[in-house]
C-alpha cells in the first residue's frame, strides 16, 4: 500500500522552512502550506484517503518547497501525486479541459489564424468567459500565430539543415509552436550559427499543463508519445528544449510522477542554454556585437529547481553590452494556467507583487526570462517587454 | 575557470566568505543544498560564551587570546585575532548595509534570553536584544513584561519568568505577565492556533496594524518599561517596525526566540543573501554537490546533483558544509567521513568515544569537536596526508573547537569564512 519509493516524507523533521517559503502561503491562509499539505497529511493519506483536503487545489506546484528543504523531501511531488489520486473527477470542466489541451486548442486556433486572438480580445467574449468558464475579465491570452512553428520550419529552414554536421533535435513545446514562432525561428539561427543543423521529431504537449489539471492519464499518454517518437531514431542526439517547464518535465516529471520509463530520453534532454553554455565554454563563440540594454533577469521556478540559472546567466554574462541586473528570486505567480483561473487570481497577484516592485526598482529596459507562462505574467502586469535569453543571444548575434 | 571562488554551503560561513570574496570582483557562486541552519539560531553571534570548564565568558577577546596562544589547532588560531576583529567589524557593516544593526557591549559578552527562560552569554545582536536601552532597563530595576500572543501554541511566557527568574539580573524584580490578541487579518481561515512565527511576522511586515498591536501591549503591560515578545516583528523592515511600536507604546521591545524557522536567524540570512546576490554573487539554490574530482593534490571540478555533463569549474573552492545535520560530516558504524572529497578527518577511533551518555552533559559530546582537519591556511588533506592546495574549509566543518560547549558557532563560522575569502583574494592576486 505504501509506495516505497517515495517516502521521503519520513525524511521531514518539522522545520517548517517550506513553509516559510511557499509564495502562496505567503499570499494567502488559504493554504495551510507544504509542510503541512506535504509530508504531515500524507501519513494521514495513507491510513485514509478521506483525509484529503480541498486545500490541496492551491498547490501551485512551483517546487520552491523542494529548493529550500535541508531534508530533501520531496514535497511537492507529494502535494501534486495526492491533489489527483485521491480526488475524483467526475464531471466534464471545459475551462480546465481546453486550457490543459494545448495541442487541440492550439491547432485549431492556428488554422482559422487571427480571428481567434481578435475574438478572444472583445470585451463580450471577456465577460462571457469571466461567468461561464471562470477566466478572470483581466487576464490576456497570447495572441496565437498563423502559422505554427513546425510548418515555418518545414517550409524556411528544413532544407538547409542536413548541411551541418552536427545535428540536435528540439522539443519546440507548444508555446513556440502556437503562439511564439519567433522565438523558435531565431533558436534555428543560434543554433545554425553554433554550427549545430536542427531536427524536429513528432511532438505533443510535454504534459505539464494535464498534470496541473488532472489529466493524468492523458498526461502519460502524451508523454508515451514524445519518448517514442524521439527514440526510434537519431538517438545519439541531444534533444533541446527552449521551454524550461517542458525540460523539467521531459527530463524528471515522466518518471518521478507519471512512473514512466523515460531512461531514452532524459539523459539526452537540455535546457537551451545549458547546452548553449557548454559550448561557450568549449570555446564555439560565434561573434557578438554590444547590446547596450540594461535588462532584469527573472528565473523560473522550475528553471531553479533543475538548476538551470547559472546556465542562463554563464550565457547572458557573456554577451557584451548586456547590463544585467539579477533578481532576487520569487514566484511570479502565474504557474501555467493557475493565474489564468478566477478562482486563484487574487492569489496569483499576490504571489507577484514581490517580483513586480523588484522589476519596477531595477529600471530595466527589458525583462529576460526562461519561462513563457513568467513572460505573460510579467507582461501583463508591468508592461515591461519579457524576452527570452535565446533570443537575446540572437540579437547580439544579429545587431 | 569559471569562477574564481566556489563556495560549497550557504551557511554563514560560505555566505560571509562569498560576499567578501565577490565584493572585492572575483567571480563567485555559492551552492547551498536546502536553506542553511541560520534558520535554527537565535540570531545572535558568539564569539566566545563558556571555557572549557563551563564558565561564563566575560570578555570574550582575552579569552581569544588565550585560545589561540595555548591550542593551535583551534580555527581560531588558523584565523588570527586580526581576522576575527576584522570579520566582525566586516559582517556588522554588511547587515548595517541592509538595515540589521548588531550591537555590541564593547569588550564584553552580553545576555540574551531564550524562549525557556536561559540566559545566554553571546557578543553581537540584533537591536531588540541588546542595545544601550536594555542595559539602563537593567540597571533601572523597573517592571517588565513577558507577554504573547493570544492562542499561539510555539511560546509559554510563564516558563521564561520562571527560569529568567533564578537568575540573579532578574531575581528582584518584577515579571508580569500577559496576552495580547491578534487583529483580525484579512480573510483569515485559519485558527491563530495553527499559525506559527512566521505567519505573525508577516502581518507585521504589513505594518497595517501596529496601531491597535500597539495598543493592545500598553493594555497587557501597565507600568513596564520593557516587554518582551515572541520574535516575529516583521522580516525585512523590522527594524522600521520596530522603532515605530516603540514609538506608540514608549516601552522597550524585547524579542525572545521561538521554534524554527527563527525569524531573528532568517533576517540575518535574508540580509546576507541580499547582499551577496546585489553585489554579483551567483546564488546556486536547492542543488546539492554530489562529488569532486581531485588530481595532483587539487580539485578539478564539481559534481552537483543538476549539473549532469556540465560540471562546475573554479580557481579556488571553499568547503562550508557545515557538520553532521547539513551532510558536511557523516557518521558511519565504524568511522567519521567528509562524504563529498573523503577528506582527512579529525575524530576518535573507538565508537564509544564519540557521544556521551548524558545528553545534556557540561562538558558536551566529543562528536561536536569532529571534523576535517586542516593546516594553518585553512586547507584539508587528503587520505594519503596530501594538502589540497585550491580547496579551503570554513564553518562548522573544521575539528578542533566545539560550537555548542565554547558558544563560539558564529564567531567561528565567519572569521574562518572570511579568512578563506582573504587568502583566495591575496593568491589570485599574484
Amino acid at each position: 500500500m505504501i509506495n516505497i519509493e517515495n517516502i521521503s516524507f519520513d525524511h521531514c523533521i518539522k522545520c517548517t522552512i517550506c513553509s516559510m517559503y511557499c509564495p502562496v502561503s505567503q499570499a494567502t491562509h488559504l493554504f495551510p502550506g507544504p509542510k503541512q499539505s506535504g509530508p504531515d497529511a500524507e501519513r494521514l493519506r495513507i491510513k485514509n484517503p478521506e483525509l484529503v483536503e480541498a486545500s490541496l487545489k492551491y498547490c501551485t506546484n512551483c517546487k520552491r518547497c523542494e529548493i529550500v528543504c535541508p531534508s530533501d523531501v520531496k514535497i511537492a511531488e507529494i502535494i501534486q501525486a495526492a491533489k489527483w489520486k485521491y480526488l475524483k473527477i467526475k464531471f466534464f470542466r471545459p475551462r480546465d479541459f481546453f486550457m490543459s489541451r494545448t495541442d487541440l486548442v492550439g491547432g485549431m486556433a492556428t488554422l482559422v489564424g487571427g480571428i481567434v486572438n481578435f475574438i478572444i480580445r472583445l470585451k463580450i467574449i471577456k465577460v462571457i468567459m469571466h461567468v461561464f468558464l471562470n477566466i478572470p475579465y483581466q487576464v490576456k491570452f497570447p495572441a496565437y500565430t498563423k502559422r505554427t512553428f513546425r510548418k515555418v520550419f518545414d517550409r524556411e529552414y528544413k532544407i538547409g539543415q542536413n548541411a551541418f554536421t552536427k545535428q540536435l533535435i528540439y522539443f519546440h513545446g507548444c508555446y513556440v509552436n502556437y503562439n511564439n514562432n519567433i522565438l523558435g525561428r531565431e533558436f534555428v539561427q543560434v543554433m545554425n550559427a553554433l554550427g549545430y543543423g536542427i531536427k524536429i521529431k513528432k511532438q505533443k504537449c510535454c504534459g505539464v499543463p494535464l498534470i496541473a489539471n488532472g489529466y493524468i492519464e492523458k498526461a502519460r499518454k502524451n508523454a508515451r508519445y514524445n519518448i517514442m517518437s524521439h527514440t526510434v531514431s537519431d538517438t545519439d542526439l541531444q534533444i533541446v528544449a527552449t521551454s524550461s517547464s517542458c525540460t523539467y518535465a521531459l527530463m524528471h516529471e515522466y518518471s518521478s510522477f507519471l512512473k514512466l520509463n523515460n531512461s531514452g530520453i532524459s539523459g539526452r534532454v537540455e535546457y537551451a542554454t545549458k547546452f548553449i553554455y557548454r559550448e561557450f565554454l568549449s570555446g564555439n563563440i560565434p561573434p557578438m556585437k554590444p547590446l547596450g540594454i540594461r535588462a532584469a533577469y527573472h528565473s523560473p521556478c522550475h528553471l531553479e529547481r533543475m538548476g538551470g540559472v547559472i546556465h542562463t546567466l554563464g550565457v547572458l554574462k557573456m554577451i557584451p553590452g548586456l547590463e544585467l541586473v539579477v533578481l532576487n528570486s520569487e514566484c511570479c505567480g502565474i504557474a501555467g494556467t493557475y493565474g489564468f483561473k478566477k478562482e486563484n487570481y487574487k492569489i496569483s497577484l499576490s504571489v507577484g507583487k514581490n517580483l513586480f516592485s523588484l522589476i519596477e526598482k531595477a529600471e530595466p529596459e527589458i525583462v529576460i526570462t526562461d519561462c513563457e507562462t513568467c513572460k505573460m505574467q510579467i507582461e501583463m502586469n508591468t508592461g515591461y517587454k519579457v524576452l527570452h535569453p535565446v533570443t537575446i543571444l540572437f540579437m547580439a548575434l544579429n545587431t | 575557470m569559471i569562477y574564481d571562488s566556489l563556495i560549497i554551503g550557504g551557511g554563514l560561513a560560505g555566505l560571509v566568505c562569498g560576499i567578501r570574496c565577490v565584493s572585492s570582483g572575483l567571480r563567485t557562486a555559492i551552492i547551498s543544498g536546502g536553506m542553511n541552519s541560520l534558520h535554527f539560531s537565535s540570531g545572535s553571534i558568539d564569539i566566545a560564551g563558556y571555557s572549557p570548564e563551563g564558565k561564563i565568558i566575560r570578555k570574550p577577546f582575552d579569552y581569544l587570546k588565550q585560545t589561540i596562544k595555548e591550542n593551535r589547532g583551534h580555527p581560531y588560531a588558523k584565523a588570527g585575532m586580526r581576522t576575527i576583529r576584522e570579520s566582525i567589524k566586516f559582517i556588522t557593516e554588511i547587515l548595517e548595509g541592509q538595515n540589521i544593526r548588531l550591537n555590541h557591549n564593547s569588550d564584553y559578552n552580553h545576555f540574551h534570553i531564550t524562549a525557556l527562560g536561559t540566559l545566554k552569554p553571546t557578543y553581537l545582536s540584533q537591536e531588540s536584544v541588546f542595545s544601550s536601552g536594555v542595559k539602563d532597563i537593567l540597571h533601572s530595576g523597573e517592571k517588565i513584561a513577558i507577554l504573547n500572543f493570544k492562542g499561539f501554541r510555539d511560546y509559554y511566557p510563564e516558563q521564561t519568568a520562571v527560569n529568567i527568574k533564578k537568575h540573579s539580573l532578574f531575581r528582584n524584580r518584577e515579571i508580569m505577565m500577559g496576552n495580547i490578541s491578534l487583529p483580525y487579518y484579512l480573510e483569515t481561515e485559519r485558527n491563530i492556533h495553527e499559525f506559527r512565527s512566521v505567519d505573525i511576522a508577516r502581518i507585521f511586515e504589513t505594518e497595517r496594524y501596529l496601531p491597535r498591536i500597539a495598543e493592545e501591549i500598553k493594555k497587557a503591560s501597565p507600568g513596564a518599561v520593557a516587554v518582551s515578545l515572541p520574535a516575529f516583528i516583521g522580516i525585512n523592515n523590522y527594524s522600521a517596525i520596530r522603532k515605530k511600536l516603540c514609538e506608540m507604546t514608549g516601552k522597550f521591545i524585547y524579542e525572545i526566540p521561538v521554534l524554527p524557522p527563527s525569524i531573528l536567524g532568517l533576517r540575518i540570512d535574508h540580509a546576507l543573501k541580499n547582499s551577496f546576490i546585489s553585489l554579483g554573487g551567483e546564488y546556486i539554490a536547492g542543488d546539492k554537490a554530489v562529488s569532486g574530482f581531485i588530481t595532483n593534490n587539487s580539485v578539478e571540478f564539481l559534481s552537483t546533483s543538476n549539473s549532469g555533463n556540465v560540471p562546475l569549474d573554479s580557481r579556488f573552492y571553499v568547503l562550508a558544509t557545515g557538520s553532521f545535520f547539513s551532510g558536511g560530516l557523516m557518521a558511519g558504524y565504524e568511522r567519521i567521513s567528509e562524504p563529498l572529497l573523503d577528506l582527512k578527518i579529525k575524530s576518535e577511533k573507538n565508537r564509544n568515544r564519540w557521544y556521551s551518555d548524558k545528553f545534556f552533559d557540561r562538558k558536551s559530546h566529543p562528536f561536536l569537536g569532529f571534523g576535517v582537519e586542516t593546516d594553518n591556511n585553512l586547507s584539508p588533506f587528503t587520505q594519503n596526508g596530501k594538502i589540497v592546495k585550491n580547496l579551503l574549509c570554513a564553518g562548522s566543518v573544521l575539528s578542533g573547537y566545539n560550537p555548542v560547549k565554547e558558544g563560539c558557532g558564529g564567531g567561528v563560522a565567519i572569521s574562518t569564512g572570511f579568512k578563506c575569502a582573504e587568502r583566495i583574494i591575496r593568491e589570485l592576486k599574484k
